[in-house]
């Protein structure tokens, strides 16, 4: 992935999620059913808008330090899929696992979210450690 | 090369790894057969309410706001120091968890007897009772009880004790059959929470007062624990005793109403979900499939009203000595039947069929089979239109209750309150009459200030005594006068709402509502009804539970006639005989006279000239009710309303004593009645007499 590429897609992912927190303050104003009265749902869609705009934040951080370290054109290009993917790994799954609990559980879809937090967590130590010379 | 694969194996490979491994442990799950398949649980342990905390904290908060959790306590231990028990005034809290009453030294003298609650040494509750002399001034001789308190029983409408008699120790050695539990009994006195106040539990329960210092009268509701509180207040309760061995080996699997009475014993469903995460994660594709716990709400309306009905139905096991050595073995979800049958007005049990003409349960049922008492709401249900005995389309439980709703008092689930209850159901535009001014039944409101009558009011309307309280019946109904016209032995709907008015009144008044009922007779009419109202004849000459829910309907806020005139006719229930009558009497004219303006000491509210219920047809039926009914004007002349007579009168019941002994109770019916008017039928002794003495030949006995 390129830098701009990458870039580019992390603002874009962070317009998304901080897009879903105007969703969930108009449900909260309309009192929505399936909203106001499962806090299970409510727990874990608030979970995906702010790891999703967070994480994503984090991304255009990690774009920016990627140029800044002068990581490998190779490693860099697979730090950059795997971070992105990771933040979108995790807001996701956070948010369709609300939307799909079961009675105590969230669904599935939150085995997603153990999943982005590895991709983001090895890109963050891959950047950390890799070395312009690598 | 292998550098090349460096970057993807370390950046991809843990999530890959995580992902595979996810992927796979939920396909075998889902394909596993014993983490789907319906568990065996009966005899299973009980796991325990806080073990359901974890992944159901809402439901378990519902739960624990609940009556259903108090129903069977026990006072949390710790030493009060001397100076925390000085500190605790009579109508003071002690802040003991699962205690209301105050135990910091009250009295009550009932039946010969003190009653004197306070702590031990050890901070502990204590119940005292002594002999009172002859005047009733002093204790004599020594306590004939001297318990600690070892359990709370109820907390809602009123909090009963339980202690350790001794009485399962026959020959008096001071100790219990070898590996027995101790018999624990009722104590004799009750906190009653609404009124903050100690009873004697004759005045909860309809049984005519005992013989001033007879001691089995003033012990007549001991009643033992180990094999009668047990079950309906606790969770899988066990008495444990068996023909085989002595005493008791009584166990519960928690105290008071907890998760599992609802949804059976959870530990099969605990290690189910806690050993294997994923499968709480596949609940989600296939709810309600899950055969390690009960779910109510899952269940149809029959096997679902059976978890109620199983305590809210008083009923007889199938086999008593199983039940009373390991308990009924009910899980939810079971057939109730299968272990038990519901009492019904002919119900019969062996060895009783010469009881009262072979019908021993007649007496908590009125004459058509509707139950009279609480603790027969399943029954009602089974008896209603609403219920379907063949199929499972019919009404349950839990279409108007929600054990996990806002509202502790009756549960009700949210909408489903008054005309929110039938309207799924009865389209109000499709019912009788639906086009007429006020609608089905004519009952709307048509002014302002009224109340409009809903669905409950009528079909479901309060003849059920129970916790001091009168209460919705659970069997609905259409009301129907005119079937009991010329009959004195049952309450009808319509009438306990226009208390002052006759049962001719209002089964004339249906078909000028538009309404079905039986043909109306007016020669069938009581005589009596042309001097007074059906209620106030109730009150006067009906039996005793007629008389609770007749004193209970004259001060309903919401009842017809002036305060004034409702007033001068409840003061009757003051002089019953029965205490649960003079109780609801008290109460209720307390309540009428709080409801006079403080002004003028009068009832601001009530319009003579205008049916109290606001129908657009009304003048013809008043014109009827003035025509049959002769003692309407003068009854509602009869007080001198004034707002030191409001304040006289408050005065007077505040210094009465619903249980206390009759000469001071008579002091204070004197003021009373001069200050109300003239009693009932006054004008006609030979009837008021007549009435009242012929209810003694009406004494019921219902104790449990």
């Amino acid at each position: 992935m390129s830098a701009d590429r990458h870039l580019r897609a992390s603002i874009a992912l962070v317009a998304l999620f901080l897009a879903t927190g105007l969703w969930l303050e108009a449900m909260y104003g309309l009192r929505a059913e399936g909203w106001i009265d499962d806090p299970l749902r409510r727990e874990f869609l608030r979970l995906g808008h702010a790891h999703g705009g967070l994480l994503e934040i984090v991304n255009i951080a990690l774009a920016w330090a990627l140029e800044r370290l002068n990581t490998p054109a190779g490693w860099a290009r697979k730090i950059r899929g795997a971070a992105l993917l990771g933040a979108a790994l995790v807001g996701l799954g956070f948010m369709l696992g609300g939307l799909l609990h079961g009675p105590t559980d969230p669904g599935p879809p939150v085995l997603a979210v153990p999943a982005g937090a590895m991709l983001l967590l090895s890109s963050l130590v891959a950047t950390a450690l890799v070395k312009p010379e690598d | 090369m292998a550098r090349a694969w460096l970057a993807p194996t370390l950046l991809f490979g843990p999530a890959l790894v995580w992902s595979l491994a996810a992927g796979l442990g939920l396909a075998w799950t889902a394909s596993d057969e014993p983490a789907w398949a319906d568990l065996e649980r009966h005899g299973d342990p009980v796991a325990g309410s806080s073990s359901c905390r974890g992944c159901h904290p809402a439901q378990w908060r519902s739960w624990h706001d609940s009556w259903h959790r108090t129903m069977t306590q026990q006072p949390a231990r710790g030493h009060l120091a001397a100076a925390e028990r000085a500190l605790i005034g009579p109508g003071g809290a002690t802040g003991q968890a699962g205690v209301l009453a105050p135990f910091a030294g009250e009295q009550l003298d009932y039946g010969g007897f003190r009653a004197t609650m306070d702590r031990g040494d050890d901070g502990a509750p204590r119940v005292l009772v002594q002999r009172l002399d002859d005047a009733g001034e002093s204790v004599v001789g020594p306590p004939v009880l001297d318990v600690a308190v070892t359990l709370t029983v109820g907390s809602h409408r009123y909090q009963q004790y339980v202690a350790e008699l001794g009485r399962g120790d026959p020959a008096g050695l001071g100790t219990q059959p070898v590996g027995a539990t101790p018999e624990l009994w009722r104590l004799p006195v009750a906190w009653h929470r609404a009124e903050q106040r100690w009873i004697h539990m004759n005045g909860a329960f309809v049984e005519p007062e005992g013989e001033p210092g007879s001691l089995p009268d003033y012990e007549r509701h001991l009643s033992r624990w180990n094999d009668n509180c047990i079950f309906c207040h606790n969770t899988e309760p066990v008495p444990g005793r068996g023909a085989d061995t002595p005493g008791f080996r009584t166990r519960v699997g928690e105290l008071g109403i907890a998760c599992e009475a609802c949804h059976g014993p959870a530990t099969a469903h605990l290690e189910r979900h806690l050993g294997n995460p994923l499968r709480r994660l596949l609940a989600s594709a296939t709810p309600g499939t899950d055969g390690s716990i009960a779910n109510p709400s899952t269940l149809g309306p029959a096997r679902e009203s059976e978890i109620c009905g199983r305590c809210h139905g008083q009923r007889i096991a199938r086999d008593i000595a199983k039940v009373m050595r390991d308990g009924d073995g009910f899980v939810a979800g079971d057939q109730l039947a299968d272990i038990s049958r519901p009492i019904f007005a002919d119900s019969t049990i062996e060895g009783a069929e010469g009881l009262d003409h072979g019908r021993p349960f007649a007496a908590r049922f009125w004459p058509d089979g509707t139950p009279r008492l609480s603790a027969y709401e399943y029954q009602g249900l089974l008896l209603s239109p609403c219920w379907d005995p063949v199929g499972d389309d019919g009404l349950g439980c839990g279409h108007c209750h929600d054990m996990h709703g806002a509202t502790p008092d009756g549960q009700p689930r949210a909408g489903r309150t008054g005309e929110g209850a039938c309207v799924g159901c009865h389209s109000p535009d499709t019912l009788g009459g639906a086009a007429r001014a006020g609608g089905h039944g004519g009952h709307a409101a048509l002014r302002d200030h009224e109340r409009s009558v809903d669905c409950v009011d009528c079909h479901m309307p309060r003849v059920t005594y129970g916790l001091l309280e009168g209460m919705v019946s659970h069997r609905i109904t259409s009301p129907d006068p005119a079937a009991l016209l010329g009959r004195a032995d049952q309450p009808d709907a319509c009438t306990q709402c226009h208390v002052d008015r006759s049962r001719a009144w209002a089964a004339a008044s249906m078909p000028a509502l538009g309404l079905r009922g039986s043909p109306v007779d007016p020669s069938a009419a009581r005589p009596e009804e042309a001097l007074a109202s059906r209620v106030v004849l109730d009150l006067l000459g009906g039996d005793p539970i007629q008389r609770n829910l007749a004193a209970h309907a004259l001060a309903r806020p919401d009842a017809t006639g002036s305060i004034e005139a409702r007033m001068a006719w409840i003061a009757e229930g003051l002089e019953d005989e029965y205490p649960s009558v003079r109780w609801f009497a008290w109460r209720g004219l307390r309540s009428l006279v709080e409801q006079l303006d403080p002004e003028t000491g009068s009832d601001t509210t009530w319009l003579p000239s205008v049916n109290q219920s606001g129908k657009a047809s009304a003048s013809g039926r008043e014109a009827l009710a003035r025509a049959e009914n002769s003692w309407l004007p003068s009854v509602d002349q009869s007080t001198n309303a004034s707002a030191s007579g409001r304040e006289a009168l408050l005065e007077a019941l505040a210094q009465f004593d619903y249980l206390g002994p009759i000469d001071a109770r008579v002091e204070v019916i004197t003021r009373v009645r001069a200050l109300v008017g003239p009693a009932p039928l006054a004008e006609h002794p030979d009837l008021h007499d007549r009435l009242t003495s012929d209810r003694w030949g009406l004494a019921i006995w219902i104790g449990e």
